[in-house]
Protein backbone atom coordinates (compact mmCIF):
# COMPACT_ATOMS: atom_id res chain seq x y z
CA UNK A 1 0.00 0.00 0.00
CA UNK A 2 2.39 2.68 1.04
CA UNK A 3 5.00 1.64 -2.07
CA UNK A 4 1.93 2.15 -4.46
CA UNK A 5 1.30 5.30 -2.64
CA UNK A 6 4.38 6.39 -3.31
CA UNK A 7 4.53 5.83 -6.82
CA UNK A 8 1.43 7.42 -7.19
CA UNK A 9 2.47 10.59 -5.55
CA UNK A 10 5.80 10.66 -7.35
CA UNK A 11 4.06 10.07 -10.71
CA UNK A 12 1.60 12.87 -9.95
CA UNK A 13 3.47 15.32 -7.73
CA UNK A 14 5.49 17.60 -10.87
CA UNK A 15 2.55 18.02 -12.94
CA UNK A 16 0.51 19.10 -9.77
CA UNK A 17 3.10 21.72 -8.94
CA UNK A 18 3.32 22.79 -12.66
CA UNK A 19 -0.07 23.11 -13.06
CA UNK A 20 -1.05 25.07 -9.42
CA UNK A 21 1.91 27.45 -10.10
CA UNK A 22 -0.06 28.66 -13.44
CA UNK A 23 -3.59 28.55 -12.03
CA UNK A 24 -1.94 30.73 -9.43
CA UNK A 25 -0.49 33.34 -11.68
CA UNK A 26 -3.58 33.79 -13.71
CA UNK A 27 -5.73 34.03 -10.50
CA UNK A 28 -3.01 36.75 -9.01
CA UNK A 29 -2.50 38.77 -12.35
CA UNK A 30 -6.36 38.66 -12.96
CA UNK A 31 -6.80 36.47 -15.49
CA UNK A 32 -9.37 34.05 -14.58
CA UNK A 33 -11.07 34.09 -17.80
CA UNK A 34 -7.93 31.69 -19.48
CA UNK A 35 -8.48 29.21 -16.41
CA UNK A 36 -10.82 27.34 -19.23
CA UNK A 37 -7.67 26.56 -21.23
CA UNK A 38 -5.98 25.16 -18.11
CA UNK A 39 -8.33 23.36 -17.49
CA UNK A 40 -9.16 21.74 -20.88
CA UNK A 41 -5.20 20.90 -21.07
CA UNK A 42 -5.41 19.17 -18.15
CA UNK A 43 -8.59 17.05 -19.15
CA UNK A 44 -7.34 16.00 -22.71
CA UNK A 45 -4.04 15.14 -21.02
CA UNK A 46 -5.72 12.35 -18.52
CA UNK A 47 -8.62 11.37 -20.71
CA UNK A 48 -6.04 10.66 -23.29
CA UNK A 49 -3.22 8.84 -21.18
CA UNK A 50 -5.89 6.98 -19.36
CA UNK A 51 -7.69 5.97 -22.65
CA UNK A 52 -4.57 4.86 -24.54
CA UNK A 53 -2.86 2.68 -21.46
CA UNK A 54 -6.34 1.20 -21.20
CA UNK A 55 -6.73 0.10 -25.00
CA UNK A 56 -3.00 -0.85 -24.23
CA UNK A 57 -3.87 -2.76 -21.54
CA UNK A 58 -6.73 -4.71 -22.71
CA UNK A 59 -6.66 -4.31 -26.25
CA UNK A 60 -5.50 -6.40 -28.88
CA UNK A 61 -2.14 -3.98 -29.36
CA UNK A 62 0.69 -3.33 -27.25
CA UNK A 63 3.29 -1.07 -27.21
CA UNK A 64 7.10 -1.35 -27.28
CA UNK A 65 9.42 -0.42 -25.06
CA UNK A 66 11.14 1.53 -27.66
CA UNK A 67 7.86 3.41 -28.23
CA UNK A 68 6.95 4.23 -24.84
CA UNK A 69 10.25 5.35 -24.00
CA UNK A 70 10.69 7.55 -26.63
CA UNK A 71 7.48 9.05 -26.07
CA UNK A 72 8.22 9.55 -22.46
CA UNK A 73 11.40 11.48 -23.47
CA UNK A 74 10.62 13.42 -26.62
CA UNK A 75 7.48 14.43 -24.31
CA UNK A 76 9.80 15.98 -21.31
CA UNK A 77 11.84 17.48 -23.95
CA UNK A 78 9.07 19.56 -25.47
CA UNK A 79 7.72 20.13 -21.95
CA UNK A 80 10.27 21.41 -21.32
CA UNK A 81 10.48 23.79 -23.98
CA UNK A 82 7.18 25.28 -23.00
CA UNK A 83 7.47 25.33 -19.39
CA UNK A 84 10.62 27.63 -19.99
CA UNK A 85 8.97 29.62 -22.29
CA UNK A 86 5.86 29.76 -19.26
CA UNK A 87 8.34 31.60 -16.94
CA UNK A 88 9.82 34.09 -19.60
CA UNK A 89 5.90 34.61 -20.14
CA UNK A 90 5.00 35.12 -16.69
CA UNK A 91 8.06 37.57 -15.68
CA UNK A 92 7.16 39.48 -19.38
CA UNK A 93 3.60 39.67 -18.21
CA UNK A 94 4.69 40.66 -14.58
CA UNK A 95 6.53 43.66 -16.05
CA UNK A 96 3.98 44.89 -18.28
CA UNK A 97 1.48 44.73 -15.07
CA UNK A 98 3.63 47.90 -13.68
CA UNK A 99 4.20 49.76 -17.14
CA UNK A 100 1.98 49.25 -19.84
CA UNK A 101 -1.80 49.09 -20.90
CA UNK A 102 -3.69 46.97 -19.75
CA UNK A 103 -5.69 45.61 -22.74
CA UNK A 104 -2.30 45.73 -24.47
CA UNK A 105 -1.53 42.75 -21.32
CA UNK A 106 -4.81 41.52 -22.56
CA UNK A 107 -3.90 41.18 -26.11
CA UNK A 108 -0.71 39.30 -25.30
CA UNK A 109 -2.43 36.81 -22.85
CA UNK A 110 -5.36 35.76 -25.53
CA UNK A 111 -2.06 35.14 -28.04
CA UNK A 112 -0.76 32.73 -25.47
CA UNK A 113 -3.98 31.37 -24.65
CA UNK A 114 -3.46 27.92 -26.73
CA UNK A 115 0.26 27.82 -25.29
CA UNK A 116 -0.96 27.77 -21.56
CA UNK A 117 -3.62 24.80 -22.63
CA UNK A 118 -0.35 22.77 -24.20
CA UNK A 119 1.54 23.98 -20.90
CA UNK A 120 -0.49 22.24 -18.68
CA UNK A 121 -1.58 19.24 -21.01
CA UNK A 122 2.12 18.76 -21.04
CA UNK A 123 2.82 18.91 -17.48
CA UNK A 124 0.16 15.93 -16.79
CA UNK A 125 0.95 14.03 -20.14
CA UNK A 126 4.19 13.73 -20.36
CA UNK A 127 4.07 10.66 -17.61
CA UNK A 128 0.54 10.25 -17.91
CA UNK A 129 0.76 7.22 -20.28
CA UNK A 130 3.06 5.07 -17.74
CA UNK A 131 1.11 6.93 -14.77
CA UNK A 132 -2.36 5.17 -16.52
CA UNK A 133 -0.31 2.06 -17.11
CA UNK A 134 0.67 1.91 -13.76
CA UNK A 135 -3.03 2.65 -12.74
CA UNK A 136 -4.54 0.00 -15.23
CA UNK A 137 -2.23 -2.62 -14.45
CA UNK A 138 -2.96 -1.86 -10.60
CA UNK A 139 -7.00 -1.93 -11.84
CA UNK A 140 -6.43 -5.30 -12.86
CA UNK A 141 -5.24 -6.33 -9.79
CA UNK A 142 -8.36 -5.14 -8.02
CA UNK A 143 -10.41 -6.93 -10.55
CA UNK A 144 -8.99 -10.24 -11.37
CA UNK A 145 -10.86 -13.14 -9.68
CA UNK A 146 -8.61 -15.12 -7.26
CA UNK A 147 -6.47 -13.40 -5.10
CA UNK A 148 -7.61 -9.54 -6.35
CA UNK A 149 -6.87 -6.63 -3.93
CA UNK A 150 -7.85 -3.28 -4.14
CA UNK A 151 -4.76 -2.42 -1.84
CA UNK A 152 -2.85 -1.47 -4.93
CA UNK A 153 -4.97 0.68 -6.60
CA UNK A 154 -6.41 2.61 -3.48
CA UNK A 155 -2.80 3.24 -2.35
CA UNK A 156 -1.89 4.58 -6.51
CA UNK A 157 -5.03 6.62 -5.88
CA UNK A 158 -4.42 8.26 -2.83
CA UNK A 159 -0.97 9.07 -3.52
CA UNK A 160 -2.40 11.01 -6.92
CA UNK A 161 -4.98 12.82 -4.70
CA UNK A 162 -1.95 13.74 -2.13
CA UNK A 163 -0.18 15.13 -5.13
CA UNK A 164 -3.25 17.04 -6.12
CA UNK A 165 -3.86 18.04 -2.28
CA UNK A 166 0.02 19.56 -2.11
CA UNK A 167 -0.66 21.47 -5.59
CA UNK A 168 -3.47 22.87 -3.80
CA UNK A 169 -2.06 24.01 -0.87
CA UNK A 170 1.16 25.76 -2.83
CA UNK A 171 -1.73 27.36 -4.47
CA UNK A 172 -3.41 28.74 -1.54
CA UNK A 173 -0.02 29.53 -0.04
CA UNK A 174 0.72 31.14 -3.44
CA UNK A 175 -1.90 33.90 -3.63
CA UNK A 176 -0.64 34.75 0.14
CA UNK A 177 3.03 36.53 -1.10
CA UNK A 178 3.11 39.06 -2.92
CA UNK A 179 3.29 39.29 -7.17
CA UNK A 180 6.98 39.95 -7.55
CA UNK A 181 8.29 37.89 -4.84
CA UNK A 182 5.91 35.33 -6.44
CA UNK A 183 7.71 35.62 -9.68
CA UNK A 184 11.26 34.99 -8.36
CA UNK A 185 10.20 31.89 -6.43
CA UNK A 186 8.19 30.37 -8.93
CA UNK A 187 10.52 31.27 -11.88
CA UNK A 188 13.20 29.50 -10.09
CA UNK A 189 11.52 26.87 -8.68
CA UNK A 190 10.19 25.54 -12.47
CA UNK A 191 13.58 26.57 -13.92
CA UNK A 192 15.03 23.30 -11.70
CA UNK A 193 12.01 21.19 -12.20
CA UNK A 194 12.82 22.00 -16.14
CA UNK A 195 15.96 20.89 -15.57
CA UNK A 196 15.18 18.13 -14.04
CA UNK A 197 12.63 17.09 -16.94
CA UNK A 198 14.93 17.24 -19.43
CA UNK A 199 17.86 15.38 -17.17
CA UNK A 200 14.84 12.63 -17.22
CA UNK A 201 13.87 13.00 -21.07
CA UNK A 202 17.42 12.32 -22.03
CA UNK A 203 17.31 9.13 -19.60
CA UNK A 204 14.71 8.28 -21.31
CA UNK A 205 16.20 8.24 -24.62
CA UNK A 206 19.22 6.92 -23.07
CA UNK A 207 17.43 3.61 -21.83
CA UNK A 208 15.77 3.41 -25.31
CA UNK A 209 19.10 3.72 -26.95
CA UNK A 210 18.88 6.56 -29.21
CA UNK A 211 21.52 8.24 -27.08
CA UNK A 212 24.48 6.79 -25.59
CA UNK A 213 26.21 6.66 -21.94
CA UNK A 214 23.66 5.12 -19.87
CA UNK A 215 26.02 3.25 -18.05
CA UNK A 216 28.24 6.37 -17.99
CA UNK A 217 27.60 7.47 -14.38
CA UNK A 218 28.00 10.98 -12.98
CA UNK A 219 27.21 9.70 -9.35
CA UNK A 220 25.65 7.02 -7.58
CA UNK A 221 23.91 8.21 -4.27
CA UNK A 222 21.04 5.48 -3.95
CA UNK A 223 22.92 3.93 -1.10
CA UNK A 224 22.22 7.86 1.12
CA UNK A 225 18.71 8.48 -0.59
CA UNK A 226 17.16 4.97 -1.50
CA UNK A 227 14.46 5.77 -4.51
CA UNK A 228 11.79 4.20 -2.23
CA UNK A 229 12.39 6.46 0.63
CA UNK A 230 9.85 9.79 0.88
CA UNK A 231 12.32 11.56 0.96
CA UNK A 232 13.49 9.66 -2.30
CA UNK A 233 10.28 10.10 -3.66
CA UNK A 234 9.72 13.46 -3.31
CA UNK A 235 13.56 14.66 -4.60
CA UNK A 236 12.54 12.33 -7.88
CA UNK A 237 9.03 13.60 -7.56
CA UNK A 238 9.20 17.16 -7.68
CA UNK A 239 13.01 17.71 -8.82
CA UNK A 240 13.15 14.52 -11.37
CA UNK A 241 16.34 13.72 -9.12
CA UNK A 242 17.80 10.45 -10.29
CA UNK A 243 20.28 9.00 -7.50
CA UNK A 244 22.16 7.38 -10.21
CA UNK A 245 22.81 9.83 -12.49
CA UNK A 246 24.34 9.70 -16.16
CA UNK A 247 26.50 11.84 -17.45
CA UNK A 248 25.30 12.87 -20.12
CA UNK A 249 22.00 13.70 -17.75
CA UNK A 250 24.20 15.39 -15.53
CA UNK A 251 25.57 17.70 -18.82
CA UNK A 252 21.31 18.69 -19.88
CA UNK A 253 20.50 19.32 -16.07
CA UNK A 254 23.55 22.36 -16.14
CA UNK A 255 23.64 23.10 -19.92
CA UNK A 256 19.78 23.88 -19.20
CA UNK A 257 20.10 25.35 -15.47
CA UNK A 258 22.91 27.82 -16.03
CA UNK A 259 21.99 29.73 -19.04
CA UNK A 260 18.23 29.76 -17.92
CA UNK A 261 18.68 30.57 -14.67
CA UNK A 262 21.18 33.31 -15.65
CA UNK A 263 18.99 35.22 -17.97
CA UNK A 264 16.49 34.62 -15.71
CA UNK A 265 18.32 36.24 -12.83
CA UNK A 266 19.31 39.00 -15.45
CA UNK A 267 16.07 39.87 -16.61
CA UNK A 268 14.57 40.23 -12.90
CA UNK A 269 17.57 42.94 -12.14
CA UNK A 270 16.78 45.06 -15.22
CA UNK A 271 13.13 44.87 -13.95
CA UNK A 272 13.57 46.25 -10.71
CA UNK A 273 16.41 48.39 -12.00
CA UNK A 274 13.44 49.97 -14.18
CA UNK A 275 10.87 51.38 -12.34
CA UNK A 276 13.24 52.58 -9.76
CA UNK A 277 15.34 54.49 -12.70
CA UNK A 278 11.23 55.99 -13.23
CA UNK A 279 10.03 56.32 -9.82
CA UNK A 280 11.81 60.22 -9.25
CA UNK A 281 9.25 61.88 -12.00
CA UNK A 282 5.97 60.77 -10.51
CA UNK A 283 7.80 61.85 -7.35
CA UNK A 284 8.88 64.62 -8.72
CA UNK A 285 5.37 65.30 -10.27
CA UNK A 286 4.00 64.76 -6.65
CA UNK A 287 6.49 67.55 -5.46
CA UNK A 288 5.08 69.93 -7.55
CA UNK A 289 1.49 69.74 -6.43
CA UNK B 1 -18.72 23.12 -17.76
CA UNK B 2 -15.85 21.74 -19.76
CA UNK B 3 -16.39 18.52 -18.04
CA UNK B 4 -19.90 18.12 -19.35
CA UNK B 5 -18.89 19.25 -22.40
CA UNK B 6 -16.44 16.60 -22.67
CA UNK B 7 -18.16 13.67 -21.53
CA UNK B 8 -21.09 14.08 -23.70
CA UNK B 9 -19.04 14.37 -26.54
CA UNK B 10 -16.96 10.96 -25.23
CA UNK B 11 -20.10 9.37 -25.00
CA UNK B 12 -21.37 9.99 -28.42
CA UNK B 13 -17.92 8.56 -29.79
CA UNK B 14 -17.53 5.94 -27.31
CA UNK B 15 -16.74 2.88 -29.19
CA UNK B 16 -15.66 4.72 -32.29
CA UNK B 17 -13.42 6.90 -30.41
CA UNK B 18 -11.62 4.18 -28.67
CA UNK B 19 -10.70 2.36 -31.78
CA UNK B 20 -9.72 6.07 -33.57
CA UNK B 21 -7.18 6.90 -30.37
CA UNK B 22 -5.48 3.80 -30.41
CA UNK B 23 -5.06 3.02 -34.03
CA UNK B 24 -4.58 7.07 -34.73
CA UNK B 25 -1.99 6.99 -32.04
CA UNK B 26 -0.74 3.44 -32.99
CA UNK B 27 0.12 4.95 -36.24
CA UNK B 28 1.05 7.98 -35.33
CA UNK B 29 3.67 6.46 -32.99
CA UNK B 30 4.74 3.65 -35.08
CA UNK B 31 5.30 6.24 -38.25
CA UNK B 32 8.52 7.41 -37.29
CA UNK B 33 9.37 4.18 -35.27
CA UNK B 34 8.59 1.61 -38.08
CA UNK B 35 7.03 -1.20 -35.58
CA UNK B 36 6.12 0.93 -32.45
CA UNK B 37 3.16 -1.15 -31.70
CA UNK B 38 2.79 -4.68 -31.30
CA UNK B 39 0.56 -7.51 -30.49
CA UNK B 40 -0.46 -8.41 -26.74
CA UNK B 41 0.45 -11.57 -26.10
CA UNK B 42 -2.91 -13.95 -25.99
CA UNK B 43 -1.65 -14.99 -22.33
CA UNK B 44 -1.74 -12.10 -20.55
CA UNK B 45 -1.02 -11.29 -17.12
CA UNK B 46 -3.83 -13.51 -15.88
CA UNK B 47 -1.14 -15.80 -16.00
CA UNK B 48 -3.67 -18.10 -18.91
CA UNK B 49 -0.64 -20.26 -20.12
CA UNK B 50 -2.66 -23.16 -21.27
CA UNK B 51 -2.20 -22.41 -24.92
CA UNK B 52 1.52 -22.78 -24.04
CA UNK B 53 2.49 -19.77 -25.69
CA UNK B 54 6.41 -20.32 -25.34
CA UNK B 55 6.71 -16.53 -25.83
CA UNK B 56 4.28 -15.36 -22.81
CA UNK B 57 6.26 -15.93 -20.13
CA UNK B 58 5.38 -14.86 -15.97
CA UNK B 59 8.39 -13.28 -13.62
CA UNK B 60 7.49 -13.37 -9.69
CA UNK B 61 9.47 -11.31 -8.22
CA UNK B 62 9.55 -10.80 -4.34
CA UNK B 63 12.17 -8.37 -2.61
CA UNK B 64 14.66 -11.72 -2.73
CA UNK B 65 14.18 -13.77 -5.55
CA UNK B 66 13.45 -13.04 -9.32
CA UNK B 67 11.70 -16.37 -10.79
CA UNK B 68 11.22 -16.67 -14.49
CA UNK B 69 8.90 -19.58 -15.79
CA UNK B 70 11.22 -20.32 -18.31
CA UNK B 71 14.88 -19.39 -19.10
CA UNK B 72 14.60 -19.50 -22.48
CA UNK B 73 11.90 -18.42 -25.60
CA UNK B 74 12.08 -18.49 -29.33
CA UNK B 75 12.46 -15.47 -31.23
CA UNK B 76 9.95 -13.28 -31.71
CA UNK B 77 7.60 -10.85 -29.70
CA UNK B 78 8.40 -11.90 -26.32
CA UNK B 79 5.64 -11.05 -23.30
CA UNK B 80 7.15 -10.98 -19.65
CA UNK B 81 4.40 -11.01 -17.08
CA UNK B 82 5.88 -9.48 -13.96
CA UNK B 83 4.22 -9.93 -10.65
CA UNK B 84 5.31 -8.35 -7.81
CA UNK B 85 4.99 -10.42 -4.76
CA UNK B 86 7.30 -8.31 -2.02
CA UNK B 87 7.12 -5.46 -0.39
CA UNK B 88 9.64 -2.68 -2.22
CA UNK B 89 8.48 -1.73 -5.78
CA UNK B 90 10.17 -3.42 -8.48
CA UNK B 91 11.31 -2.94 -11.75
CA UNK B 92 11.79 -5.91 -14.86
CA UNK B 93 14.91 -5.41 -17.03
CA UNK B 94 16.17 -7.12 -20.52
CA UNK B 95 19.60 -6.53 -20.84
CA UNK B 96 21.71 -7.66 -23.64
CA UNK B 97 24.36 -10.24 -23.13
CA UNK B 98 26.88 -7.65 -21.91
CA UNK B 99 24.85 -7.14 -18.96
CA UNK B 100 24.67 -3.10 -19.72
CA UNK B 101 22.30 -2.27 -22.82
CA UNK B 102 18.63 -2.04 -22.10
CA UNK B 103 16.69 -4.30 -24.41
CA UNK B 104 13.49 -3.90 -22.54
CA UNK B 105 12.35 -2.69 -19.35
CA UNK B 106 9.40 -2.06 -16.93
CA UNK B 107 8.82 -0.04 -13.99
CA UNK B 108 7.00 0.65 -11.08
CA UNK B 109 5.42 -2.40 -10.68
CA UNK B 110 4.44 -2.27 -6.91
CA UNK B 111 3.54 -4.69 -4.13
CA UNK B 112 0.46 -6.62 -6.05
CA UNK B 113 0.49 -5.71 -9.08
CA UNK B 114 1.44 -7.49 -12.11
CA UNK B 115 2.87 -5.65 -15.26
CA UNK B 116 4.16 -6.85 -19.20
CA UNK B 117 6.93 -6.17 -20.73
CA UNK B 118 6.10 -6.87 -24.45
CA UNK B 119 9.19 -6.58 -26.62
CA UNK B 120 10.41 -8.20 -30.17
CA UNK B 121 13.86 -10.08 -29.45
CA UNK B 122 16.02 -11.42 -32.03
CA UNK B 123 17.50 -14.72 -31.11
CA UNK B 124 20.97 -14.68 -28.83
CA UNK B 125 22.30 -14.38 -24.98
CA UNK B 126 20.32 -12.10 -22.31
CA UNK B 127 20.15 -11.10 -19.00
CA UNK B 128 17.08 -10.29 -16.73
CA UNK B 129 16.84 -8.91 -13.89
CA UNK B 130 14.27 -7.64 -11.25
CA UNK B 131 15.18 -4.55 -9.09
CA UNK B 132 13.72 -4.71 -5.80
CA UNK B 133 13.59 -1.01 -3.90
CA UNK B 134 14.70 0.43 -8.21
CA UNK B 135 18.22 0.93 -7.37
CA UNK B 136 21.60 -1.34 -7.89
CA UNK B 137 21.98 -3.96 -9.96
CA UNK B 138 19.06 -6.19 -9.40
CA UNK B 139 18.74 -10.13 -9.46
CA UNK B 140 19.89 -11.14 -12.64
CA UNK B 141 19.85 -14.58 -14.50
CA UNK B 142 21.11 -15.16 -17.83
CA UNK B 143 18.41 -15.79 -20.57
CA UNK B 144 18.54 -17.53 -24.01
CA UNK B 145 16.59 -17.00 -27.14
CA UNK B 146 16.70 -19.32 -29.84
CA UNK B 147 15.74 -18.64 -33.37
CA UNK B 148 12.66 -19.44 -34.98
CA UNK B 149 10.51 -18.16 -37.96
CA UNK B 150 8.65 -15.52 -36.23
CA UNK B 151 10.84 -12.70 -36.50
CA UNK B 152 8.75 -9.90 -34.90
CA UNK B 153 4.87 -10.26 -36.10
CA UNK B 154 3.55 -11.15 -39.32
CA UNK B 155 3.83 -13.92 -41.49
CA UNK B 156 2.31 -17.58 -41.03
CA UNK B 157 2.79 -17.92 -37.05
CA UNK B 158 1.43 -18.82 -33.52
CA UNK B 159 -0.06 -15.24 -32.82
CA UNK B 160 -1.94 -15.28 -36.48
CA UNK B 161 -3.42 -18.51 -35.95
CA UNK B 162 -4.89 -17.46 -32.64
CA UNK B 163 -5.35 -14.08 -33.53
CA UNK B 164 -7.94 -16.09 -36.26
CA UNK B 165 -9.52 -18.36 -33.90
CA UNK B 166 -10.10 -15.01 -31.82
CA UNK B 167 -11.80 -13.32 -34.64
CA UNK B 168 -13.67 -16.94 -35.49
CA UNK B 169 -15.30 -17.57 -32.24
CA UNK B 170 -16.16 -14.00 -31.53
CA UNK B 171 -18.71 -14.09 -34.98
CA UNK B 172 -19.91 -17.27 -33.54
CA UNK B 173 -20.88 -15.58 -30.18
CA UNK B 174 -22.50 -12.82 -32.31
CA UNK B 175 -24.17 -15.26 -34.61
CA UNK B 176 -25.94 -16.84 -31.36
Amino acid sequence: MLANFLIGLREGLEAALIVSILVAYLVKSGRRHLLPQIWLGVAIAVAVSLGFGAALTFGPKGLTFEAQELIGGLLSIVAVGFVTWMIFWMAKAARSLSGELRSQIDKAADASRWSLAIVALLAVGREGLETALFLWAATQTAAQGTGSTAGPLLGAALGLLVAVVLGYLIYRGALKINLSRFFTWTGAFLIVIAAGVLAYGVHDLQEAQFLPGLNNLAFDVSGAIPPTSWYGTLLKGVFNFSPATTVLEAIAWLGYFIPTMTIFLYQKRQRTQGPSRQTPEPVAASGRK
Amino acid sequence: MITIRLSRRARLFSLPIRTLILTSTCTLVSLPLLAGCTNNAPAGSTGATAGGNPRALTVQATDSECKLSTTSAPSGTITFAVTNGGSKVTEFYLYGEDGKRIVGEVENIGPGITRELVLKVEPGNYITACKPGMAGDGIRAPFSVSDSDQQGSGGYDIQLVERAERQISAVRRRSD
